[in-house]
């Protein structure tokens, strides 16, 4: 009995030590052709280029079968476990929110501290962007649907997932019910395409974005030399040896760089780490805060800012914080 | 004349051992076919209602009643290991499969000698079937013993599918997470 219980113990402790991945957020978001083509959109004069940009507030107050569609599509995600953040509500809690800040005191009559970057991050924002197009075509007195949806890592910016085609046409159905058949059409196909970006990511890493960048009051820049370990190189190498030796298998792509700055893509991070001798979920905020640490000890005693851009992307920022 | 009676003799009974041979190799291909886990003829019907989907799937058996059972059988086997094709002209997108392994029934077969058991489980995920016996086009007799039999029948693939993930045979979209 007591041999049983120890097991079981042991079972339900080596259960609680593992942690849960990060759950990347998804949103549904209209795309531009269809903002613009609906006349959802705003034109803006900038230096003298016309600028257009969707009007999403308009888009989700007005056109009805984009409600249809986000609320079956938010229905299926909802089942399958990834209830979708829902672009209308952010959109409404950042106007309520902006007010609160503004108007919030404190009784010794301070105001909330509010950067400039604070408020331009003060936008609706997810880690997986459901991109959606459709429309409803006539041929002759048939109607169609032309479907598109893109799962669009907001960090990569790679396309994850996406299930596009045009449906039968029909001269009885209404064109609501084309665009519910269509959405039950596709939704598996993209699913099952997500499927196999969530098996990649736990078999290979969480892929991210990582920027190095250097304050202009820095002492040293990327390509000032450092010795380490009897090896004299530049600085700028040894971080890209910080990166080969704490991404998964080594993956990683320097696609960019100068003495100033380096643009690491495809970086794959490990899905967790371990602390206090417990699982937990890995982000690029934490593994860039890793590589802080290393260059804050010798041989290069340095200083640096990260700066977080959502899950899947971090700023490490050299000189000073 | 003995000679050639002989000669003939030996021939016919060549030719007959050859055509039996044939015959016996082309049943063992069809016998081979008809229990492959890989072999399933199933099109997509159209777009099914909210969680399912509309496929029509063929059948062989020694009688009708045989081979429609051995459709519905197939036509959740393939929901779990294949996936369904494209409906033609855009009726309907290609549906994946549940479990993305092929192997996946000789690794559960336990479980799934008992879930496709006559009246077994998968019965559950088995929404809407022609029963009555299918006639024209849908009901060909192959040969004497086997008749190949169309239905179309109404899968419940999202119910099928939270089956397979609390058995633990399929992974759920937010495992991990």
């Amino acid at each position: 009995m007591k041999k049983i219980l120890t097991i079981l113990l042991v079972v339900a402790a080596i259960a609680n030590s593992y942690g849960q991945a990060k759950k990347p957020t998804i949103m549904v978001v209209p795309s531009d052709r269809l903002c613009i083509s609906k006349n959802f959109s705003m034109t803006f004069d900038n230096q003298g280029t016309e600028i257009v940009l969707p009007d999403y507030k308009k888009a989700l107050q007005t056109d009805g079968d984009l409600r249809l569609i986000i609320s079956k599509m938010s229905g299926i995600m909802a089942d399958r476990g990834f209830p979708l953040k829902d672009l209308e509500q952010e959109l409404k809690n950042l106007e309520q929110q902006a007010a609160e800040t503004s108007m919030m005191m404190s009784k010794g009559g301070s105001e909330l501290a509010e950067s400039p970057i604070d408020m331009l991050k003060r936008t609706a924002k997810a880690d997986i962007i459901m991109d959606l197009d459709f429309e409803i075509k006539q041929q002759g007195p048939r109607k169609y649907i032309v479907f598109t949806l893109n799962g669009l890592d907001a960090y990569t910016s790679k396309n994850v997932a996406s299930a596009a085609g045009t449906g039968a046409p029909s001269s009885a159905a209404a064109p609501e019910l084309l665009l519910e058949e269509a959405v039950l059409s596709y939704m598996d196909e993209f699913n099952g395409r997500l499927m196999t970006h969530f098996e990649d990511m736990f078999a290979k890493g969480r892929e991210v974005k990582v920027m190095v960048k250097v304050w202009d009051s820095a002492e040293y820049d990327l390509e000032d030399e450092f010795d380490l370990n009897g090896e004299t190189d530049e600085f700028g190498i040894f971080i890209e040896d910080w990166m080969a030796d704490n991404t998964v298998e080594g993956r990683f792509n320097l696609s960019d760089g100068t003495s100033n700055f380096q643009k690491y893509e495809q970086v794959r991070i490990p899905m967790f780490y371990e602390r206090n001798g417990k699982q937990r979920a890995m982000d690029t905020r934490r593994f860039v805060n890793n590589l802080r640490k290393y260059l804050a000890k010798e041989p290069f005693m340095m200083e640096c800012k990260v700066y977080m851009r959502g899950l899947g992307e971090a700023h490490l920022i050299i000189g000073e914080k | 004349m003995k000679k050639i009676k002989n000669i003939t003799s030996l021939l016919v009974v060549v030719v007959l051992f050859a055509v039996n041979c044939s015959a016996q190799s082309k049943n063992k291909v069809r016998k081979l076919e008809y229990n492959s886990t890989y072999n399933y003829e199933v099109a997509t019907v159209a777009v099914g209602v909210d969680g399912t989907k509309l496929i029509k799937v063929w059948g062989y058996g020694k009688k009708v009643e045989d081979a429609i059972r051995k459709a519905k059988q197939d036509a959740v086997a393939c929901a779990i290991s294949r996936g369904f094709p494209a409906g033609a002209g855009g009726r309907a997108a290609a549906t994946p499969a549940i479990v993305t392994d092929s192997d996946v029934f000789t690794k559960n077969e336990a479980y799934f000698t008992t879930f496709f058991e006559p009246g077994g489980k998968y019965l559950q995920y088995v929404n809407l079937s022609t029963d009555a016996p299918p006639s024209g086009a849908d009901r060909v007799k192959v040969n004497k013993k086997t008749y190949k039999v169309g239905v179309t029948i109404s899968i419940a693939f999202n119910e099928l599918r939270k089956e397979m993930e609390k058995e633990g045979i399929a992974r759920s979209l937010d495992s991990g997470f």
